[in-house]
């Protein structure tokens, strides 16, 4: 389904759903659904709290859709982001977060689709831009972002001053965005920079 | 220092982890900080890469249509688009569309070569210019009667249509469009539709009160309007 709406950008997606048009929301789901599913799996460690989290963000893409703005950021970045801030409160509620390994998610399916391949290609690349960092900032970043500590729990947690919990997040995210601006946000859009309103 | 220290906090803002208390000084500061607006985005953008970094099971296929129920259920407070795809012209606009074109019957026409627009400049056909134009803030949002799309008109009168699916002109003719106001009815701008999206730009300001029309006409634009408008709308007064 969908076919109409294949050939749009996730951005003009957005639009349409702004307008409430479910066929763009489901385009929007089968672009994103995987992706998100696994980083809420990633943040929750749950499943059935996993596909809670899902639905939340992206029942918020259905009802703030009118709120993006396109100047100001990538469609897929605000969907993620909504994912990610709904899993990480669902963290936050409903468990007691793990302090141990942080691979403890079931694998894949092995299987090789286009996307698969593609998602396999993006996380290299997140793999090696977070290799080339500090241990201690990634640490922070890892623990912060797929682990849904804030930052006081994290400077408990490591034993370390809040401040130097504070810039570790900050210069690791530029460090970050800096190594992966040379290779996975290259393809920035026209209108991807300043916003004019 | 002070400052140096809340700025810092977009990094932890962006991956959401800040405490309520903070999270909320922190949007106070952001509403009003360029540059951690900047930072905010460029660490989300990071952030989503982020999400890109695990290794998952597909989701179970049943969410796909309990996210689309869910969606459905709380419908909110818009028309969607398909259900407005009829041929009414409001009812002020059709009045000002049959005035104005009775005037161009007598001849009355202010002709204006120079602001006909390029066609190949005038119709950019583009899903980021649709929403970026759709998105654009203090703009009013008119729908189109009989095109599926949007009349968008900004604080100072500069309008844009965005219209989806709309067939391309055939290759000897070309859309035209038009402002109508009380003095008359003024080209502004050729365009040639296609694609999924058209987004142009009207070489003329939209004032309160008046409508905006678009009529086929041949190749190279016309200086009056000869044809019955395609679709067109109204701006109220």
């Amino acid at each position: 389904m969908s076919r109409r709406l294949a050939h749009l950008s996730d951005e003009a997606l957005v639009a349409l759903v702004a307008r409430a048009d479910e066929d763009a929301l489901a385009e929007l789901y089968d672009r994103f659904g995987r992706v998100a599913y696994g980083l809420a799996l990633r943040v929750v460690r749950d499943p059935a709290l996993a596909e809670d989290a899902v639905q939340e963000g992206f029942l918020a893409v259905w009802r703030s859709a009118a709120r993006f703005v396109a100047e100001r950021a990538r469609a897929s970045t605000w969907i993620l982001t909504l994912i990610h801030r709904r899993a990480v409160d669902l963290v936050r509620r409903e468990q007691p977060r793990r302090t141990e390994s942080l691979e403890g998610v079931p694998p894949a399916a092995g299987d090789d689709t286009e996307e698969q391949v593609w998602l396999g290609l993006q996380r290299g690349r997140v793999q090696e831009a977070l290799r080339k960092l500090p241990d201690k900032q990634r640490e922070a970043l890892e623990l912060a972002y797929y682990g849904g500590f804030t930052q006081s729990e994290l400077a408990d947690r490591l034993g370390e001053p809040l401040g130097t919990i504070k810039s570790r997040m900050f210069s690791g995210l530029a460090q970050l965005r800096e190594s992966l601006g040379e290779s996975g946000l290259k393809e920035e859009r026209w209108n991807a920079t300043e916003s004019t309103s | 220092m002070e400052r140096h220290g809340i700025h810092e906090l977009s990094g932890a803002y962006a991956l959401h982890a800040l405490d309520p208390e903070e999270e909320r000084t922190f949007e106070e500061h952001l509403a009003h900080c360029d540059e951690c607006r900047g930072h905010v985005a460029g660490f989300q953008e990071v952030g989503a890469l982020l999400a890109h970094d695990v290794e998952a099971p597909p989701p179970p296929p049943a969410l796909r249509q309990r996210i689309l129920d869910g969606a459905r259920a709380e419908r909110p407070n818009v028309v969607p688009l398909r259900e407005r795809r009829r041929w009414v012209v409001p009812v002020a606009a059709a009045a000002a569309v049959a005035a104005s074109f009775a005037a161009v019957g007598l001849g009355i026409w202010a002709a204006s070569l120079s602001s006909r627009l390029d066609d190949e400049r005038a119709a950019l056909d583009g899903s980021e210019q649709a929403v970026s134009v759709l998105a654009r803030e203090d703009a009013d949002r008119i729908p189109l009667s009989g095109a599926n799309g949007t009349l968008v008109v900004d604080s100072s009168g500069s309008a844009w249509l965005v219209v989806f699916g709309l067939d391309a002109a055939p290759s000897d003719k070309t859309y035209e469009a038009w402002i109508v106001h009380d003095e008359g009815t003024t080209p502004a701008g050729l365009f040639r539709g296609g694609g999924s999206h058209t987004v142009v730009k009207l070489v003329r300001k939209v004032p309160p009160g008046s409508s905006v029309a678009v009529t086929l006409e041949r190749a190279g634009g016309v200086e009056q309007p000869r044809n019955d408008p395609v679709f067109a709308t109204a701006r109220s007064a």
